[in-house]
């Protein structure tokens, strides 16, 4: 009879184990599913942010921003084909 | 009463046929349902789902991104899951962009529902905010929306390309969707899992444009400049490289501000600008000596029942001259020295009447028609440019083939496509279509086209320091099947510089309102003003080592005669532009080496340094080993996993032995 109880708590032991080691799996497999995504919203964040920087230095590069801000402030204007000398490459190697 | 161990045997019975029951049960269930509630319970803890292929970027010829994917998100509120709905609603509002009453609305709906698209950037503050729930999407994206917007086109609401070269790249820039199988738990919340990817995305090809983006900006504002100040009905401006075939910039641009491309679709009579494909066939089949004049009919000539004029009335004409004053009536009695046969295979040879090839999905022909159907007046009329239609492009194309002694090529848009980890798939080689003029033909035709500008109607074109080849063309527009009083086309092509170009412009303006609507005042200042942008420009695709020793009078401008103007302009820090010119070295080997180390070594070697992807150096693009010219752009790809398979690759290269 004691042997029978002994082999009751016996299965009972590795059922709990068991189940334990199911549902600490689940969790960190959970958890490690929530960090990829947490992972995936930072990157995702990043490539927004470098999307509308690159964006900006775009606009800020264009010829509709700087010709006229190079003109008001700084008192240049585009050359016209006389004032631009373009120097010969030199073409040895030394 | 029955004996208490009846009873008991009863009980027993009823336990086990109760527990028999559940065995019975439980086998059922397990055994013969066992796949239907697996299914079930699966279902319930996971969904299937695509995953969309990230579509291939466009680029312009010097890697500016035109066209890029990024992630984009819908925004759904859950107003009851809301912890706190008042703070919650405000920082939601900010961020979306909402009004109180919208806001207000949302909350009286159970469940609300934002399309956007909203950026990364704008949903970042809401991702930890409960009752928020966030719908990835993968959207198109134009880093400066209005650049080539009508050669671009644009991508549909079904995420494929509806116009332009979205449409006609789709299935290069679409890739492949994949699948895989999400977790959700109790909350409904999925949870993506690497492990149970089916099919992983094949993100598209990105493609390498011919476009050069300053270029393009350049040509826009100046035909937007023209538009506006000559009060006309819209215009284009093509501009491309004639040694290669390769199209630097396409602006088109209607009355009503709306861009479609016009430059491929819209044709119109070329007026004057076809009388240098007269002379070709002149000269090609030797009907004309360069002493040979004819007489300029004191500027009115009737012939066949029409009478012909000229603007600028000569006496006397070579050839030379009219192609340089644009006389009709000069040009109207040389072409009658060739049949009917030798004008129009001419016309036809230089492209006119049939489709260029470019890659774009509509184009339009022309009209060049056949000997058969001409009437008495038509051989003088298509001398003059007249009873023949033609788009910008093929104008420009023809006019390459005279830059690029006399060969025509095949136009293109697409200069590179390449895999999403930077291999190149295919670049462009020039595809010459048919030998149009022999090269002493096609430099004797530029010689004429130079003095149209030197002493000609170009003359609004001439640049003081670079010799400008082009010819003017001012043609009565058609209206309604008529021609319209008053209404005219004013149009230039030009060759830039006169000795081996390097540019073809062509330029026309639709029925300019306001100040003079010849081609003289109207294109050619324009021409010119586009010109001297793109010398001042940094990074335009023009190799000004060759301009430099192209430019025979540059020595004798007088430098010091400008009164105060800035005397010169050199790009600074200087680098010579021209592949010949500048010193070619080794590009070194960075593999393996971390992303911030391989970038320091590049630039140690005097390149510049465009990422494409994170985490361990795998290759370059031009590869290790290979020379470029010092600042020139190397692309460097990284990938996380790549010190893995340099590893592997380097352990199966030891076993085959060094490689030579």
């Amino acid at each position: 009879m004691a042997r029978g109880r002994h082999w009751v708590a016996l299965w009972l032991v590795a059922f709990l184990v068991t189940t334990w080691l199911v549902y600490a799996r689940q969790t960190a497999a959970i958890r490690a599913a929530r960090e990829l995504a947490d992972l995936r919203a930072r990157r995702a964040n990043l490539d927004g942010h470098r999307a509308d920087l690159e964006r900006r230095i775009r606009a800020a590069e264009s010829r509709a921003v700087l010709v006229p801000r190079a003109q008001a402030r700084l008192g240049l204007h585009l050359p016209s084909d006389s004032e631009i000398v373009l120097v010969p490459a030199p073409t040895g190697s030394r | 009463m029955a004996r208490p161990a009846v009873r008991i045997q009863v009980v027993e019975f009823g336990v086990l046929v109760g527990l028999a029951l559940l065995v019975g049960r439980a086998a059922q269930v397990q055994l013969l349902h066992g796949r239907r509630w697996a299914e079930e319970a699966q279902a319930q803890r996971t969904e299937r789902i695509v995953l969309p292929a990230r579509r291939g970027a466009l680029y312009d010829r010097h890697g500016t991104p035109l066209a890029v994917t990024q992630e984009t998100y819908h925004v759904g509120i859950a107003p009851n899951e809301l912890r706190d709905p008042a703070a919650d609603g405000a920082l939601i509002s900010r961020r979306l962009g909402l009004t109180a009453s919208a806001w207000q609305q949302a909350l009286r709906r159970r469940y609300a529902y934002f399309a956007g698209p909203y950026s990364a950037l704008e949903v970042q503050p809401l991702r930890s905010v409960r009752g928020v729930h966030l719908e990835s999407v993968l959207n198109r994206f134009y880093p400066d929306p209005a650049v080539a917007r009508a050669t671009i086109g644009r991508v549909g609401d079904d995420g494929l390309g509806a116009s332009g070269l979205e449409r006609t790249l789709d299935s290069l820039l679409a890739g492949r969707a994949g699948a895989a199988v999400v977790l959700k738990d109790r909350a409904g919340r999925e949870y993506e899992s690497p492990a149970r990817v089916i099919a992983p995305p094949v993100p598209g090809l990105d493609v390498v444009l011919t476009l050069d983006a300053e270029l393009q900006e350049i040509a826009q504002r100046a035909l937007d400049d023209a538009l506006h100040r000559m009060d006309a009905d819209g215009g284009d401006v093509v501009m491309l490289d004639p040694g290669s075939g390769e199209v630097l910039a396409l602006a088109s641009r209607q009355r009503d501000g709306s861009a479609r491309p016009s430059a491929f679709t819209d044709t119109f009579e070329p007026g004057s600008l076809a009388k240098i494909f007269a002379a070709a066939a002149l000269l090609s089949l030797r009907r004309v000596s360069p002493t040979d004049h004819v007489s300029g009919e004191g500027g009115k000539w009737r012939v066949l029942g029409r009478t012909i004029t000229d603007d600028d009335p000569q006496p006397s004409l070579t050839l030379a001259d009219a192609i340089r004053v644009s006389s009709n009536i000069a040009i109207a009695k040389f072409a009658a020295r060739l049949t009917a046969a030798e004008q129009y295979t001419t016309l036809r040879d230089f492209g006119f009447g049939s489709f260029t090839g470019i890659e774009f999905p509509a184009e339009a022909t022309g009209r060049l028609r056949p000997p058969a159907e001409w009437t008495r007046p038509s051989a003088a009329s298509l001398a003059m440019g007249y009873e023949l239609s033609v788009t910008p492009i093929q104008v420009a194309m023809a006019y390459g083939a005279l830059a690029n002694d006399g060969l025509l090529l095949q136009p293109t848009l697409i200069r590179e496509v390449r895999s999403a980890s930077g291999g190149v798939r295919y670049r462009h080689r020039p595809e010459p279509v048919r030998r149009v003029v022999s090269r002493e033909v096609a430099a004797a035709l530029r010689n004429l086209l130079r003095g149209v500008v030197e002493r000609g109607t170009g003359a609004e074109a001439a640049l003081t320091n670079f010799p400008v080849a082009a010819k003017t063309g001012t043609a009565r527009r058609v209206v309604n099947g008529r021609y319209a009083a008053g209404e005219y086309t004013a149009s230039f092509a030009a060759l830039f510089p006169a000795d081996q170009p390097q540019l073809v412009l062509v330029v026309k303006i639709d029925n300019p309102h306001k100040g003079s609507y010849f081609a003289a005042q109207t294109a050619a200042p324009v021409t010119r003003s586009m010109l001297e942008q793109a010398l001042s420009a940094r990074t335009v695709a023009l190799d000004r080592a060759r301009l430099s020793t192209a430019a025979p009078r540059a020595a004798a401008a007088p430098v010091d005669d400008d009164g105060g103007l800035v005397p010169y302009v050199v790009p600074w820090p200087y680098q010579p532009d021209s592949a010949g010119a500048r010193p070619r070295r080794a590009v070194p080997d960075v593999a393996g080496f971390g992303i911030r180390e391989a970038v320091r070594t590049l630039h140690r070697r005097g390149f510049r340094v465009a990422l494409r992807g994170w985490g361990v150096a795998e290759h370059t693009w031009p590869a290790a080993g290979d020379s470029a010219a010092a600042g020139a752009m190397i692309t460097l790809f990284a990938d996380p996993h790549a010190g893995d398979r340099i590893r592997a690759r380097g352990s199966a290269g030891a076993r085959r032995g060094p490689r030579r």
